[in-house]
C-alpha cells in the first residue's frame, strides 16, 4: 500500500532532484535553453557553455525521446516527447499504452504551447489592491500556514479538478492534517450521471466500452469520437469496428438533438427532439419484440406512432434501427452527455442502458472494467454536483480559507450561481494557477505552477483500456520560470507545515514518488535492483498492472424507469440551449492555446470564434443568415453571438460552443467569442443533484448587426458544387473484403 | 556561358517526368487517406503546425484568408436539399497532393518548385521570389503564401513559445510559398540513415506527422515501389495506378466496386494521394 | 477636310512646338501635382506593403493575385497604340499619324516602365528579382524557362528596350532643332548631346530613314508577341476562365483597343495643354475615333468567341465560372467591363459625336475604365471560383494599400509622360514639315486657281 502510513518510518533519505535529473540527461537542458532565447551573449545575459563538455543525451541535432503523461485531459493518454537539446518540441502518442496506442489528439499535442505559453503566471502573486504583487514561496507558505492557523478545519475548503495518483494521496493527507472534509472535486464537464447511470444499470461506474466488438453501435448522444471520457482509444476502437469482420462494415446510428463529431460519423444521424432520448431508446425496444416481463411492461406504451410524434424520429428509421439491431449482434448501446443533461437525465440513461439488457450485450460488448488494486491512487471523479455544494457554503460565509487547485469555476459556474460572489465571501483565497484566469484574478495569493511538461507524478485514467496501468509523469524538461513549482512539490511543503515529522525524510515530491514507487516494488510488477526497475518505469512511462476486473449486473434496472412527456413549448423562450462540448475547446481551460483556436471547429470550421448553431429552417422563419449577430436570452442572461446556420440541429434547439468567451487568461483566450455558461439557468438533475446543461430554454433576436463568420470553409458552405472531390458510396456498392 | 551549357543544364532541371523517364529509384513517396476511416477529428492538423513550425496566424488574419494550415480537414454535407444530414458530414484531409506532373512546377519564373527523384514536389524557400503562379495555377489550392513576416509578427511565436519550433525545419520569413511536403526533413533523416546501413528505407520506418498522430489509421504514407509497402498493396488493391489520368476499372462497364479514386485526375496532375471514398451503411 | 492646314510655315512649327517645351498651359502644373501626389500615395503604399509583406494587400491564399496583376496587363495593353501608330501606320504610310505618334510612342515606353513596376510591387520578395533575370553565374542556377512568367519578363524587357530605341531614333531630326533652337544652358546641352551631332546631311537622312524603318518592322511582331505571351500567363495554365486558346488575339485586341482610347484621352489633354490645336486637329482625331471604334468592335467579337467557346466546350468548371463572373458577386464590374467595353464605343460610330471633344473625353476615359476592368475580371474571378468550391473566397476585396499602389502607378505614368512632353518635342516637327511640304507642293502643281485653303478648325 502506498499511503501516508508506509511513509512514517522512513529512515533520512537524501534525493538529489538536479543529480537525477543529470543521470537522466536533462542536466545539459540549461546550455540548450540560453541558447535559443532571445538574449544575446552580447546583452551579456547568455552563459556560454561549451558543447564539448555536453551532458550525456544531449547531442546537438539528435532528438531524445521520454515518455510521460498527457494532462490536457482526463482520458490520461501516455505520451513520447521529442526532445532537441533540452527543449521539447513535440508530443506524440506512447505505443505502450493500452489507452492511446501511439496516437494523440490535437488537443493533446498542444500541450507544448501550454508549456510554453507567454501568459503563465511566473511568481508567487500577492493581492495588493487590484495588482498582484511578486512575492517568494517562503513568504507564500508563511501565509498559508498564518492564514490556516486562524481558521478552524471545517472552514477550509479546497477545490479541484478529478484527481488521482500520488498527488491525490498528498492531497488527501494535506487535508486531512487540516481536520478538514471539504473536498470539492469539480468538473464543469463529466459523465457524472452516466456514472451514476452505468451503477444502477450495470453495477459499475465506468465498465469497459468495446466499440470495436460491436457490429452496430446505436449512440445516444455519446461523441466518443470528439469528447466522450476517451476519445482517443474510443476512435481506435472505432476503426477497427468500422473494418468489421470479413468485410462487415460496423454500423453506427447516432441520435442526438444536435450534431457531435460521432454524429458527423454516423451511417445514420437521428435529429431528436431535445430530451427524448429515453422515449426513442424505449420506442426502439418495443420495436425489437423481444423484450419479455417487467421490460415489455414498461414498454407496451411506446409504440412506433407515439415515440415518432414525441421524438420527431420518423417510424420508418425506428424500425430500420430495431431491424438491424435485431439482426446483427452484438451491438452496443451508448448513453451520451446529450440524454443525460436534463432533469431526468438519468431516467434517459437507464431506458438506453436497458436496451443493453434487452439485447444481451452486457458481457459482450460492454465488459466489466479493470482497476488500479490501490483505491488511494484512482481517480477521485469530479462532478458538477460539488460546486453547487460549494457555492451554497462559500455563499453563506462558511469557508475562511479557500485552495483553488487549477480548476476556473468562476469561468465555468453558471451565471445564477454568482460564484464570483460567493468566492469573495471566504476570507483568504488561494489559486494555484498557471494563467492568471477568472477565478485565479479573484485570489488572494495565487501560485504558479509547473506544466506537466515539467513536474513529477502519477496518474490513474478514469477509463483503463485492456489493462490496468498507472501513468508516470516526468519532466521533459527544465523548468521554463525559475519560479514556478510542482503541485506535488507544493503539496509536500504544506503538509510538512502539519506534519512535519512524517515527512521530513522527503526533500521533495520527487523523493515522495520514487520512494513510494519502489516501496510498492512487487505489487507493481517489479523485481532486482531499485534503480533498474525505477528507470525502467520511467522510460516506459505507464507501469502495467494486472488489475483486478469487476463483475458486471446482469440484471436490467427498471424499477422507477418513468420518462415525462415532452413538454410543450415554452411561448418566451421557444428553443432549447445546447452547450455544446467541442474536442477543441471543451470546458475551456485550453483556450490560451493557439494552436486550438486556431483549429477550426470540425463541423462548422470556425475559429477564434464562438456562434450559434441554428437549423436553416428556423433560420428561414426568423429571418437571419450566417453572420447574423443575435441575441440570446435565457432566463439568467443574454449574450451577443454571430449565427451559423446549421443543417445538424433539432429546429427546436440552438447551440453555443462552450471554452470561449474568456475574460481573463491570456492573449490566446481573452476576448474572443462568448460563454454560454454565462446565461445558463441552473437546473439540477433530479436523482444525481447535477447541473442539467440542456435544460436552459432561450430566444434569439436579431440585433441588426452582421459579420463574417470566420471560418475554414469557404462561400460554398461545404458543397461540392458538382466537382467530385469527397466521394461517398453506400455498402452495397462496395467490396471491403479485398481491401487491404 | 553557352547556349550548349543552357540547354544541358536544362535539360537536368527538369529531367523527372513519371511517364517518359525511370524515376522512383528506390522510392516513390505516395499517401492513400481512406474517408471511410477519417472522423474528422483534426489532430493531423495540429501534428503538422507542431512538426512543420506553421504560424497561427490569428483571428483577423484567418478571416482574410491567410490562415497557414498546410492539412485543412473540409467538411461536406450531402446536397440532396433534405432537412436534417442524416448521413452525417464528409471529412477531407486535403494537403498538397506531391502531383507526379504538377501544374505548380512548370510554371515558377525561377524553379523554385521541383520534382524530386523521389517523387515529391519540393518547394526551395531560398530561391523563391513570391511571384504566387504555382498557388495561381495549382488546381487543389493547397500552396500557402507567406503575407507577412511571421517570425517577427506579434503573438505567432512570442518568447519561449519559439522553443518548441522544429531546428529540422526552416521557419519561413515573408514572401516565399509553402506546403505540405509529406514531412520531407523525417524522410531525407529516414534514407540518410538506411543509405549508411546499405539499404533502403523499410517500411513503417518513417511517418508522416498527420499519420503518426492519426486515431484511426486513416492515412497510409510510404514507398509506393516497394511491394511490401502498405501504400503499394492499398494502390495495387485499389487498382489506381499513378501514372493514368483515368483508371482501367473506371471505364469498365457497370463501374467498379473499389473506393479507390484520385482528386482531380482527369486534369493529369497525376497525383500521389489516393483516397478511398467514404461508405455509408445502405440498410440503415 | 485635311488633317492639317497647309498654310503653317515651317519656321511657326518649329516656333509651335518649341514653345511647347517653355510655357505650357497652367492645367499641366495642375495635371503635374496630382501626379506627383498620387505617385506618393503609391509610394507610401509600397513602402508599407514592402515591410509589411504582401498581406496588406489583402490578398489571400486561393485569390494570390489581385489588382496588382489586372493593372500590369492594362499598362502593358496600353502601350500597343504607339507601336500601332508608329510603326503599323509608318509601314501603312498613313500620314495623319504624323502629328500625333510621338507622344503615343512616349506612352508605349512609359506605360511599358509602368508595368515594369508591377511586375516588381507584386513579387513576395522584391529584394530577390533578380532571381528571374537569367544571368550567368558559378552554380549555373537558371531560371525556368518553360514558365510563361519568365517569357513576360524577357518579353517586356525586349520591348520596353526596342521601344526606348525607337522613340530616340525618332526623335533625333527634332532634337537637332530643339539643339538649334533653344536658348543656351542645360537643356541646349542636353539636346546637343541627344542629336548625336545631326546636320540633316542626305547621308544622315538616308541612314535615318533605313534605321527608322528597321526598327519599326522589328517592333511589330515584337508587339504582337509581348501581349500574346502576357495572355499565355493565363492560357499556358490550367485554370478555368484562363485556359482560354483565344487568349492570345483576344488580348493583342484589348490592348490595342486600350491603347486607342488611351490615345484619344491624351490627345484631348496635350492639345489643351499644350496648345497643338493646329497640330492635333479634329480630323486626325477623328480617324482615332474610327479606328477605335473598329477595334472596339472585334474585340467585341473575340469577346462573344470566348464566352461561345466556353458555352460549348462542356467545360463544366468553366462555364460555371462564366455564369458566376455574370451573376456573383463581381457581377457588377462584369457588366460594367460589357458596358464600357462594346456599349460606349457606339458613341464612336455617330458622326456629330465624333469630333465632339467633351464627348471623347468622357468616352475614352470610360473605355480605359472598361478596358481595365477586363483585366481585373480576368484575374479574379478565376481564383474565387476556381476548380476547388472549398477554398472559393468570401473575403477578397483589395485593401487600400493595394488601390493606392495601382493609383499610384497612374501618378508616376503621368508624371513621366508630362516631364516628357515638356522636355521633348511632343508633335514630330519633322514629319509635320513633310505633311505642309507635301501639301504646299500639291497646291503649287494645281496653279493658284484653287484659293480655298481650308481653314483647319480652332
Amino acid at each position: 500500500m502506498i499511503d501516508s502510513e508506509s511513509t512514517k518510518n522512513l529512515s533520512g533519505q537524501a534525493f538529489d532532484r538536479r543529480d537525477f535529473l543529470k543521470v537522466l540527461g536533462f542536466g545539459g537542458t540549461a546550455v540548450a535553453l540560453s541558447g535559443c532565447g532571445n538574449t544575446s551573449i552580447e546583452d551579456g545575459k547568455e552563459t556560454v557553455v561549451s558543447y564539448v563538455e555536453a551532458k550525456d543525451y544531449v547531442i546537438p541535432g539528435v532528438a531524445v525521446y521520454f515518455n510521460s503523461t498527457c494532462a490536457q485531459c482526463d482520458a490520461g493518454c501516455s505520451i513520447t516527447g521529442k526532445i532537441r537539446e533540452g527543449r521539447v518540441l513535440k508530443l506524440e502518442g506512447n505505443p505502450e499504452s493500452s489507452i492511446n496506442r501511439g496516437k494523440l489528439c490535437g488537443l493533446g499535442q498542444a500541450s507544448v504551447q501550454h508549456h510554453y505559453n507567454p501568459d503563465r503566471v511566473r511568481e508567487p502573486l500577492l493581492r495588493n489592491g487590484d495588482k498582484g504583487q511578486a512575492i517568494s514561496w517562503e513568504k507564500a507558505y508563511e501565509l498559508i500556514n498564518e492564514k490556516l492557523q486562524g481558521a478552524k478545519g471545517e472552514e477550509v475548503a479546497f477545490i479541484t479538478g478529478d484527481v488521482s495518483g500520488h498527488q491525490k494521496v498528498l492531497l488527501t493527507n494535506y487535508i486531512d492534517s487540516l481536520g478538514s472534509k471539504n473536498h470539492f472535486v469539480y468538473e464543469a464537464v463529466a459523465p457524472a450521471v452516466v456514472r451514476a447511470g452505468n451503477l444502477k444499470s450495470y453495477g459499475v461506474e465506468m465498465p469497459r466500452y468495446r466499440i470495436d466488438k460491436a457490429k452496430v453501435v446505436l449512440s445516444f448522444g455519446a461523441d466518443f469520437l470528439g469528447t466522450w471520457i476517451s476519445p482517443v482509444h474510443f476512435a481506435q476502437q472505432y476503426a477497427a469496428f468500422r473494418k468489421g469482420v470479413d468485410g462487415q462494415r460496423g454500423v453506427l446510428i447516432q441520435a442526438e438533438s444536435k450534431m457531435t463529431l460521432t454524429g458527423a460519423n454516423a451511417d445514420r444521424w437521428l435529429a431528436v427532439r431535445p430530451g427524448t432520448e429515453g422515449i426513442l431508446a424505449l420506442g426502439i425496444i418495443n420495436a425489437l419484440g423481444i423484450a419479455t416481463g417487467d421490460v415489455a411492461e414498461l414498454v407496451k406504451d411506446y409504440d412506433r406512432a407515439r415515440v415518432s410524434r414525441d421524438t420527431g424520429v420518423e417510424p420508418s428509421n425506428i424500425d430500420k434501427i430495431a431491424a438491424i439491431l435485431r439482426l446483427r449482434s452484438p451491438s452496443l448501446i451508448l448513453a451520451g452527455s446529450a440524454a443525460e443533461g436534463y432533469v431526468h437525465g438519468m431516467q434517459n440513461a437507464d431506458a438506453i442502458n436497458l436496451l443493453n439488457h434487452v439485447l444481451g450485450n452486457v458481457g459482450k460488448t460492454i465488459e466489466a472494467p479493470v482497476s488500479v488494486p490501490f483505491p488511494q491512487l484512482t481517480q477521485t471523479k469530479g462532478n458538477t454536483a460539488s460546486l453547487k455544494k460549494l457555492n451554497d457554503d462559500l455563499a453563506a460565509g462558511k469557508y475562511k480559507v479557500l485552495f483553488n487547485i487549477a480548476t476556473n469555476p468562476v469561468y465555468t459556474a453558471p451565471a445564477s450561481y454568482k460564484y464570483g460572489d460567493s468566492m469573495a465571501k471566504a476570507g483568504f483565497k488561494v489559486a494555484f494557477a498557471h494563467y492568471l484566469d477568472e477565478t485565479a484574478l479573484q485570489a488572494d495569493l495565487v501560485l504558479p505552477l509547473d506544466s506537466e511538461m515539467e513536474d513529477w507524478g502519477t496518474h490513474v485514467p478514469e477509463y483503463l483500456a485492456d489493462t490496468a496501468q498507472i501513468n508516470i509523469q516526468q519532466p521533459l524538461m527544465e523548468r521554463l520560470h525559475a519560479n514556478t513549482r510542482g503541485m506535488g512539490d507544493i503539496l509536500l511543503t504544506l503538509v510538512k507545515q502539519r506534519k512535519p515529522e512524517e515527512y521530513k525524510a522527503f526533500d521533495d515530491y520527487y523523493g515522495y514518488l520514487r520512494y513510494a514507487m519502489l516501496q510498492n516494488k512487487a505489487a507493481l510488477g517489479g523485481s532486482g535492483d531499485d534503480d533498474v526497475f525505477w528507470n525502467d518505469t520511467l522510460s516506459k512511462g505507464i507501469v502495467k498492472l494486472s488489475g483486478a476486473s469487476g463483475a458486471l449486473s446482469a440484471k436490467a434496472a427498471v424499477e422507477g424507469l418513468k420518462l415525462p412527456q415532452p413538454e410543450e413549448a415554452d411561448k418566451q423562450y421557444p428553443l432549447r440551449l445546447i452547450p455544446s462540448v467541442t474536442s477543441n475547446l471543451r470546458d475551456g481551460r485550453h483556450t490560451n492555446q493557439p494552436w486550438i483556436q486556431e483549429s477550426p471547429d470540425p463541423l462548422t470550421t470556425i475559429v477564434w470564434d464562438s456562434w450559434v448553431e441554428v437549423h436553416p429552417k428556423k433560420a428561414l422563419e426568423l429571418g437571419i443568415v450566417e453572420g447574423d449577430i443575435v441575441k440570446v436570452t435565457s432566463k439568467t442572461g443574454s449574450v451577443n453571438v454571430q449565427v451559423y446556420v446549421f443543417p445538424g440541429i433539432h429546429p427546436e434547439a440552438v447551440s453555443i460552443p462552450m471554452g470561449r468567451g474568456h475574460e481573463a487568461m491570456g492573449r490566446y483566450a481573452k476576448g474572443y467569442g462568448v460563454n454560454p455558461f454565462g446565461i445558463m439557468d441552473a437546473v439540477f438533475e433530479g436523482s444525481t443533484g447535477e447541473l442539467a446543461m440542456h435544460e436552459t430554454r432561450v430566444n434569439i433576436a436579431k440585433t441588426g448587426q452582421r459579420v463574417i463568420v470566420v471560418k475554414d470553409e469557404g462561400p460554398a458552405g461545404g458543397k461540392q458544387m458538382g466537382r467530385r472531390v469527397a466521394l461517398s458510396r453506400s455498402t452495397d456498392q462496395v467490396d471491403l473484403s479485398k481491401e487491404v | 556561358m553557352s547556349v550548349t551549357n543552357l540547354l544541358n543544364n536544362w535539360a537536368a532541371v527538369r529531367h523527372f517526368h513519371p511517364i517518359d523517364d525511370k524515376p522512383h529509384d528506390p522510392y516513390k513517396w505516395a499517401m492513400a487517406i481512406d474517408l471511410d476511416a477519417c472522423i474528422g477529428c483534426n489532430a493531423c492538423a495540429v501534428a503538422c503546425y507542431a512538426e512543420n513550425n506553421l504560424p497561427v496566424v490569428g483571428r483577423e488574419k484567418f478571416q482574410h484568408g491567410q490562415a497557414m494550415h498546410w492539412m485543412r480537414i473540409e467538411r461536406y454535407w450531402n446536397e440532396d436539399s433534405r432537412e436534417f444530414p442524416d448521413q452525417g458530414a464528409e471529412f477531407l484531409p486535403m494537403m498538397c497532393q506531391q502531383c507526379e506532373a504538377a501544374p505548380c512546377e512548370t510554371v515558377c519564373p525561377v524553379g523554385a518548385t521541383n520534382h524530386t527523384q523521389d517523387g515529391l514536389n519540393s518547394q526551395i524557400y531560398n530561391r523563391c521570389i513570391g511571384s504566387r503562379y504555382c498557388s495561381a495555377n495549382c488546381p487543389y489550392k493547397v500552396r500557402y503564401f507567406n503575407w507577412y513576416d511571421y517570425p517577427t509578427t506579434d503573438n505567432v511565436w512570442p518568447a519561449e513559445m519559439n522553443y518548441q519550433l522544429n531546428p529540422d525545419v526552416t521557419v519561413r520569413g515573408k514572401g516565399v510559398m509553402e506546403k505540405c511536403t509529406f514531412c520531407v526533413q523525417r524522410l531525407r533523416a529516414a534514407e540518410v540513415t538506411a543509405k549508411g546501413e546499405g539499404r533502403i528505407v523499410r517500411e513503417g520506418e518513417v511517418q508522416t506527422a498527420c499519420q503518426q498522430s492519426c486515431p484511426t489509421n486513416a492515412i497510409s504514407f510510404g514507398n509506393l515501389v516497394d511491394p511490401e509497402s502498405r501504400v503499394y498493396k492499398q494502390w495495387k488493391a485499389q487498382q489506381v495506378d499513378l501514372a493514368k489520368d483515368e483508371q482501367e476499372k473506371d471505364k469498365r462497364e457497370g463501374g467498379t466496386d473499389l473506393r479507390g479514386y484520385r482528386i482531380f485526375e482527369d486534369l493529369r496532375p497525376y497525383p500521389s494521394v489516393m483516397y478511398l471514398e467514404r461508405v455509408r451503411e445502405s440498410a440503415v | 477636310m485635311k488633317d492639317i492646314r497647309e498654310d503653317i510655315a515651317w519656321a511657326k512649327i518649329n516656333q509651335d512646338v518649341m514653345k511647347s517645351l517653355e510655357n505650357p498651359r497652367p492645367l499641366y502644373w495642375v495635371i503635374l501635382f496630382f501626379a506627383v501626389l498620387t505617385f506618393g500615395i503609391g509610394i507610401g503604399c509600397e513602402v508599407y506593403q514592402y515591410q509589411m509583406g504582401m498581406g496588406v494587400a489583402n490578398l489571400d491564399n486561393p485569390h494570390v493575385w489581385g489588382l496588382y496583376i489586372a493593372t500590369f496587363i492594362f499598362w502593358i495593353g496600353m502601350s500597343h497604340s504607339g507601336t500601332l501608330l508608329s510603326a503599323i501606320l509608318h509601314l501603312m504610310h498613313a500620314d495623319w499619324r504624323k502629328p500625333i505618334y510621338r507622344f503615343a510612342e512616349a506612352m508605349t515606353t512609359f506605360s511599358l516602365m509602368t508595368a515594369g513596376l508591377f511586375v516588381m510591387v507584386h513579387l513576395g520578395r522584391l529584394w530577390q528579382f533578380y532571381y528571374a533575370v537569367p544571368y550567368p553565374n558559378e552554380r549555373w542556377v537558371w531560371p525556368n524557362f518553360q514558365s510563361p512568367l519568365l517569357w513576360d519578363a524577357m518579353a517586356i524587357f525586349t520591348y520596353l528596350s526596342s521601344s526606348v530605341l525607337f522613340l530616340f531614333v525618332g526623335m533625333i531630326p527634332d532634337l537637332a532643332i530643339a539643339r538649334d533652337n533653344m536658348h543656351s544652358g542645360w537643356r541646349k546641352k542636353l539636346y546637343t548631346l541627344l542629336a548625336l551631332g545631326w546636320e540633316g546631311t542626305d547621308r544622315q537622312w538616308r541612314n535615318f530613314r533605313v534605321t527608322y524603318l528597321t526598327i519599326a518592322c522589328f517592333l511589330i511582331p515584337l508587339a504582337v508577341s509581348v501581349h500574346s505571351i502576357v495572355a499565355s500567363d493565363f492560357g499556358m495554365s490550367q485554370q478555368p476562365g484562363w485556359h482560354v486558346t483565344s487568349f492570345p488575339p483576344y488580348f493583342v485586341a484589348g490592348a490595342l483597343y486600350s491603347g486607342c482610347a488611351a490615345i484619344i484621352t491624351l490627345f484631348i489633354i496635350l492639345r489643351y495643354v499644350f496648345k497643338f490645336e493646329d497640330y492635333m486637329t479634329l480630323p486626325i482625331l477623328k480617324k482615332i475615333v474610327r479606328l477605335t471604334f473598329a477595334i472596339a468592335m472585334v474585340w467585341t467579337y473575340l469577346n462573344c468567341i470566348e464566352f461561345a467557346s466556353v458555352w460549348y466546350s462542356h467545360d463544366a468548371v468553366s462555364k460555371d465560372l462564366l455564369i458566376q463572373k455574370m451573376t456573383g458577386p463581381y457581377a457588377p464590374f462584369w457588366w460594367a467591363m460589357i458596358f464600357c467595353g462594346s456599349i460606349v464605343p457606339l458613341v464612336f460610330a455617330i458622326k456629330r459625336f465624333q469630333t465632339n471633344i467633351p464627348v471623347l473625353f468622357a468616352t475614352s476615359l470610360l473605355l480605359n475604365l472598361g478596358m481595365w476592368l477586363e483585366r481585373w475580371m480576368i484575374v479574379s474571378p478565376t481564383f474565387s471560383h476556381g476548380y476547388y468550391p472549398w477554398t472559393w473566397d468570401h473575403d477578397q476585396w483589395p485593401s487600400m494599400i493595394q488601390w493606392g499602389i495601382v493609383f499610384g502607378s497612374f501618378g508616376w505614368f503621368t508624371l513621366l509622360f508630362m516631364v516628357f512632353c515638356k522636355m521633348f518635342p511632343s508633335v514630330s516637327m519633322y514629319e509635320v514639315k513633310e505633311m505642309v511640304y507635301h501639301r504646299t507642293l500639291h497646291l503649287k502643281q494645281n496653279g493658284a486657281s484653287e484659293q480655298t485653303v481650308e481653314q483647319g478648325v480652332h
